[in-house]
């Protein structure tokens, strides 16, 4: 603190400090009711879930059950720790890879065939580990795992490519844009227990639903559509190679339908917030469109890009609603996200100290896969 | 003001490289194109729902594209039989209760975290922001006991098929708070230090000089708060256990798992339940987005 020039009469000074503790208390007061429901209804069943999860619990409170609940989960602990150090292995070998460009060229090839070996291991490592995990452990369970992915990786680069197509063509200022602007935002107001409920009509497994109508148009067999468990690389190409069902396909393509609108609107602010200079300069130097989009438009909308793929990977997450209506029990559990998972675990099968192991797991997932997504992309991003 | 108003001006007048494309009529026929597509695949369910609530059960088997006579009388089928009218009101009472708890917190929270100096703001503030990223399915299950009154005494023992139990939980939102808090923030100080000097309180200044202002965001968090709480399903399924208390998409779930093949009478239902928030939306679709854009920024 710096020596004051003069002293405030003490009267004043009191007066002041009142006040301060005032505005303290006041503080408080305003923020007390939000915080008492935020707190008991978000953050403290996340710690009562980890308390829930070492006990065995269905309905009423049971014995203490040590781990037994994630052992459920997961399988026996030498599957889970082999999968635990492919991961370990990865991060080497990411790790190993950058540390192989930075360095001479001499070293440089040897660097990185170590990275590509690690890399190896890793993946030998991931496969053996879930095989051994799949084998001992909760097959619904671990099986939501590939599901919640393919779900995310399915839906936020598609809306993301689309919503940055049609947010700029929005931008060009072209007459009627408000109107389209407020069209394709309108799915993602409405709500999704109705459009689910639209969407499982269009995409039921009758010859006469939209979508197999749609198909016929292109001389094409109809489809089951939401009652198909088999994964659509084997429909289109017989690839036996897994990959997510028809039906988790069909629930993505409603997905994208809703929440493309949300990200068009933000991508719209984002352009709006780029300096019109940069393209003015961009033109002076003889920049065509393409040359513009790619090295002022996208690099200078990569914030937005980024926080748009964080919103929407937790609205992947948090996808319940639309995949619960929409889900049939002919596609097998292809659809079952973690989400899905534990509350199939909670309300049908009333095991709540299982579920809460899910819950926990998941949680820890969650904020293992967030801070990748910080790691890997944060570094990308360019603030202007 | 000024960093508000560039986020709140999303079409700022064309950059000179859009105009000189615009010159050229078929680039901009293709950019219209688009915009048609993407309208045409909005619009199509929506229509599709229109047309087959008006249906006869067997055109929605035999599928037309348009019905030979509209069938008003399913919507009258579906309200009666899916018991809507009852499950209406309650949904209006549900919604109702928890916006005007949401907005009440979320208000007084934001004007704190904006406003005012705390020991521990900062961390409260992020702290809550944090609860953003959970799922709500990961929440339900201890949230589920606390209500039934299993963790702590609420009064009147256990808050299943109650009103409270079903809004009490929603009557706060770190991301209305959060919308509003970045409002607030840009509202020039000076309009305090002049109430200051007027003797006025922060609640008189909060209810009397920021609210009038804050127009905008005020209507995109009540119109989020509106449709999380009328498209609440999960929820209002786990705490209801009689038909009191049942809201809309409970109803709508029930009718969609229950109807079986009777697709013009589900539709039906979907159409009603779709129509206050349609309403709604074109009434403030304009604040909307711009509330949204102004918040998804910037933080």
């Amino acid at each position: 603190m710096p020596t004051h020039a003069f002293r405030l009469p003490e009267a004043l000074g009191r007066r002041l400090r009142r006040r301060e503790a005032r505005e303290q208390f006041i503080g408080y007061l305003f923020t007390a009711p939000a915080v008492a429901v935020i707190a008991l209804f978000g953050l403290f069943p996340l710690g009562y879930a980890f308390y829930m999860s070492f006990y065995a619990w269905r309905v009423r409170q049971g014995p203490f059950r040590g781990l037994r609940n994630y052992g459920k989960a997961l399988g026996e602990p030498d599957g889970v720790l082999i999968f635990a150090s492919a991961i370990a292995l990865l991060v080497l070998a990411v790790w190993a890879w950058r540390r192989a460009r930075r360095a001479v060229a001499g070293r440089r090839l040897s660097g990185l065939l170590a990275a590509a070996a690690l890399l190896v291991a890793a993946v030998a490592a991931a496969v053996t580990g879930w095989g051994r995990m799949l084998g001992t452990g909760d097959v619904k369970f671990l099986n939501a795992l590939p599901v919640t992915a393919y779900y995310a990786l399915g839906s936020i680069p598609l809306q993301l490519a689309i919503a940055l197509a049609l947010a700029c063509v929005l931008f060009q200022n072209l007459r009627g844009s408000a109107f389209f602007r407020m069209v394709f935002f309108l799915p993602y107001v409405m709500p999704t227990v109705a459009t689910a409920t639209v969407f499982r009509s269009i995409f039921s497994s009758r010859d006469t639903s939209m979508a197999n109508q749609f198909l016929a148009l292109f001389g094409l067999e109809p489809q089951q559509w939401l009652a198909e468990s088999r994964p659509v690389l084997e429909i289109l190409f017989g690839w036996q190679l897994g990959g997510p069902s028809l039906a988790l396909v069909s629930i993505i393509l409603f997905g994208v339908w809703t929440f493309v609108g949300y990200n068009v609107v933000i991508f719209l602010a984002g352009l709006g917030a780029i300096s019109g200079q940069l393209y003015e300069a961009a033109e002076l130097d003889g920049a065509n469109r393409w040359d513009v989009f790619r090295h002022i438009t996208f690099p200078l909308l990569s914030p937005v890009t980024f926080y748009l793929a964080l919103i929407d990977f937790i609205g992947a997450l948090k996808a319940f609603n639309h995949i619960f209506v929409m889900r049939s029990p002919l596609a097998q559990g292809t659809v079952n996200t973690a989400s899905m998972v534990i509350f199939d675990t909670f309300y049908l099968a009333n095991q709540y100290g299982y579920a809460a192991a899910q819950v926990v797991l998941l949680f820890l997932m969650i904020l293992g896969v967030t801070y990748a997504q910080n790691r890997v992309f944060g570094r990308s991003v360019i603030y202007d | 003001m000024i960093e508000q108003r560039q986020a709140v001006q999303v079409s700022p007048s064309p950059q000179p490289w859009i105009k000189a494309s615009a010159r050229l009529p078929i680039g901009r026929l293709s950019l219209y194109l688009v915009l048609t597509a993407g309208t045409v695949v909005v619009a199509l369910p929506f229509c599709w729902m229109v047309a087959t609530s008006l249906m006869t059960l067997g055109e929605t088997i035999n599928r037309q594209w348009l019905p030979s006579t509209p069938r008003w009388q399913n919507y009258q089928t579906a309200w009666t039989e899916a018991r809507f009218a009852v499950y209406f009101l309650n949904s209006v009472i549900i919604t109702v209760t928890s916006l005007a708890g949401l907005l009440t917190t979320s208000i007084l929270a934001a004007y704190a975290f904006a406003r005012l100096q705390f020991a521990g703001r900062e961390i409260l503030f992020f702290g809550l922001l944090s609860t953003m990223m959970i799922p709500e399915a990961m929440t339900l299950l201890p949230s589920f006991l606390v209500i039934r009154g299993d963790v702590i005494p609420l009064p009147g023992g256990s808050w299943l098929n109650t009103l409270q139990g079903l809004t009490v939980p929603f009557m706060a939102s770190a991301f209305s708070i959060f919308l509003l808090r970045q409002f607030f923030k840009r509202l020039p100080v000076e309009l305090w230090d002049a109430a200051c000097i007027d003797g006025c309180g922060h609640l008189r200044f909060l209810t009397t000089v920021v609210l009038p202002l804050s127009k905008a965001p005020l209507l995109t968090v009540s119109l989020f708060g509106f449709i999380a709480s009328w498209d609440s399903l999960l929820w209002p399924l786990l705490v209801t256990t009689r038909e009191t208390w049942r809201p809309l998409m409970v109803g709508l779930w029930s009718l969609v798992t229950e109807a079986g093949p009777e697709t013009h009478l589900f539709m039906a239902g979907a159409t009603i339940t779709l129509l206050p928030i349609l309403v709604i939306y074109f009434l403030v679709q304009r604040q909307f987005t711009e509330g949204i854009m102004t918040s998804g920024l910037k933080g």
